[in-house]
């Protein structure tokens, strides 16, 4: 499982309803039911993703969050999770509202564009950054609003969104103290539990 | 007693079924049937059968419905025409065939003769009811009538009430019907004459709206069948989709009752999920146990995506599990008996839950 997704496990209140925003294969989201008794939803628009889901046993609503988050009512779940969704969205600061309506409280993570391997990468060699983190070409690729730590904290800023904590993956498995310490230089992945 | 006010003495329901019940009685399906579908559903009565059962598709070994794992029922509804009773049965107080005056019906009617014939068969709570268009408006009722008696609700191609689109043109269906000087308001049997004209147009209006745009150029285009559109040549012409519309229509004014066909096409009308619960699906939707999945068919304009879509928010703001999923296919409204890759594996996974009773 994905470093972020074993980080945010301990924010997620045993027993409560949780929505995952672009939820894949389902493999949180059943780790969520199996460890902690959640009642969850998933959202996905992958049909590989859909299936493999529905087989762990899973409640998949296929939908677009571009398409928008209307039909999910106000404070109607306890979380709200979009991991590693934000940068392929259409609009990140519309979903980022539309979660905070819908979840009491809300789980976002995005790799971080700011880390220095991206920095560098464009830095010397002048090209968008192609990684085996980030295995796309910018012409094909699905991340079409990537940002860095300090852009996503200045627009929790700039739209009143309270930051409950803050967690980072950096290199390696365990998490480098050098990404807890500049998290915009170090951290590959950022993960924020925010809410209103 | 039904839902019109009247009552009826006793009825019979005819039945299949396939697979077998287990020790705990848990693993029973129950399969309802659209507007002119019934009780044969899957596989072959004898060796000379042109066609298996109307949903062979989707039922049978290692199909989602798989009879290798679950208990199957498949029943023709109350006031069909192929074995249970209905407007071609005797009505017994009178000597003759009920023709017109079998009372209406409603799909809770259904629902409670359902109930009553899983009672006769010791089910207590089915592991699923299941259904497509019609079929699964039945199965939303039934998680509302019965909540206690069913795990899994399967909702395919429906939608929680008609349109007006839906209702005019089950309107058009029935006065093809009624305009027919065979149908003698509904007393042809007695006369021993069938409506087969205006069964045979209500029918090729149907089939119009369970087909797609799409699915027809496909399947016709602007083939000719017989004759010419070219310059100097006077005879008529006739289009491929002429002739299948015909041969549809023909065939079912052979095989099924006009009385049913006006029976249920009414019943379809009738049917709103929501109007006894304040007319808020979401409110109705509090009253159900048991946990859902909705299908729908990217160019199904009878009972559009939309459609179903509204069944998975109200089930959604009533904090239901839902699961859903819309098909792409092409083949428009008929979509839910063919063998679409993606709908059967998206079927199968989630009957495989159903059968692991998650």
């Amino acid at each position: 499982m994905r470093l972020d997704l074993t980080h945010i496990q301990r924010w997620i209140e045993p027993g409560s309803r949780v929505l995952d925003l672009g939820c894949g294969n389902g493999e949180f989201l059943e780790l969520l039911r199996d460890a902690r008794q959640v009642r969850g939803t998933g959202l996905e628009i992958d049909e590989r993703n859909i299936t493999e889901a529905i087989y762990r046993g899973l409640n998949i609503v296929e939908q677009d969050m571009d398409q928008g988050l209307s039909n999910f009512p106000d404070q109607s779940f306890d979380t709200v999770v979009m991991a590693h969704a934000l940068q392929a969205v259409h609009y990140p600061d519309r979903v980022l509202e539309e979660m905070l309506r819908i979840g009491r409280e809300c789980i976002v993570t995005f790799p971080n564009f700011g880390q220095w391997r991206c920095r560098l990468h464009l830095g010397t060699r002048g090209r968008m950054p192609v990684s085996k983190f980030m295995p796309y070409h910018w012409y094909d690729t699905p991340n079409i609003h990537f940002c860095t730590v300090k852009d996503f904290e200045a627009l929790c800023q700039e739209r009143n969104i309270r930051i409950l904590a803050r967690d980072v993956v950096g290199n390696g498995k365990t998490r480098p103290l050098l990404a807890s310490a500049w998290p915009n230089l170090f951290a590959t992945t950022a993960i924020y539990r925010i809410t209103r | 007693m039904l839902a019109c006010g009247r009552e009826l003495a006793g009825y019979d329901l005819v039945y299949e079924t396939y697979g077998e019940l287990n020790a705990g009685r848990s693993n029973a399906v129950l399969v309802c049937h659209a507007l002119s579908g019934h009780h044969h559903a899957a596989g072959y009565h004898s060796e000379g059968d042109r066609k298996p059962g109307w949903w062979d598709e989707c039922i049978g070994p290692g199909k989602p419905i798989d009879t290798e794992r679950f208990f199957v029922v498949s029943l023709n509804n109350l006031g069909g025409c192929h074995g249970s009773t209905g407007p071609s049965s005797i009505n017994a107080g009178t000597g003759k065939p009920w023709g017109p005056d079998f009372p209406p019906l409603r799909v809770r009617d259904w629902v409670h003769s359902q109930a009553r014939l899983a009672d006769r068969l010791g089910i207590d709570c089915w592991a699923a009811v299941i259904g497509g268009s019609l079929g699964g408006m039945q199965a939303m009722r039934w998680a509302l009538e019965y909540p206690e008696r069913v795990k899994h609700c399967v909702v395919i191609a429906a939608a929680m009430k008609l349109s007006a689109q839906n209702l005019a043109f089950n309107e058009v269906a029935r006065q093809a019907i009624l305009s027919d000087p065979d149908f003698a308001g509904g007393h042809y049997m007695e006369k021993e004459i069938i409506p087969a004209r205006g069964l045979s147009l209500a029918r090729m209006v149907g089939h119009i709206t369970y087909l797609s745009d799409h699915a027809m150029a496909s399947k016709f285009g602007r083939d000719l069948r017989s004759g010419t559109l070219e310059q100097g040549a006077e005879d008529l012409a006739e289009f491929q989709v002429q002739s299948y519309l015909r041969y549809q229509g023909s065939q079912f004014s052979s095989s099924f009752d006009a009385n049913t066909y006006i029976l249920m096409t009414r019943a379809l009308d009738y049917f709103d999920l929501a109007r006894e619960y304040d007319n808020d699906p979401v409110l109705a939707f509090r009253h159900s146990r048991c946990s859902f999945l909705v299908l729908s068919f990217s160019t199904d304009w009878r009972f559009s995506p939309q459609r179903s879509r509204e069944i998975v928010d109200a089930l959604i703001a009533a904090d239901r599990p839902v699961t859903y999923a819309e098909i792409q296919a092409d083949e428009g409204h008929d979509a839910f008996l063919l063998p679409i890759p993606r709908y059967l594996e998206v079927f199968s996974a989630y009957m495989r839950r159903v059968g692991e009773d998650r």
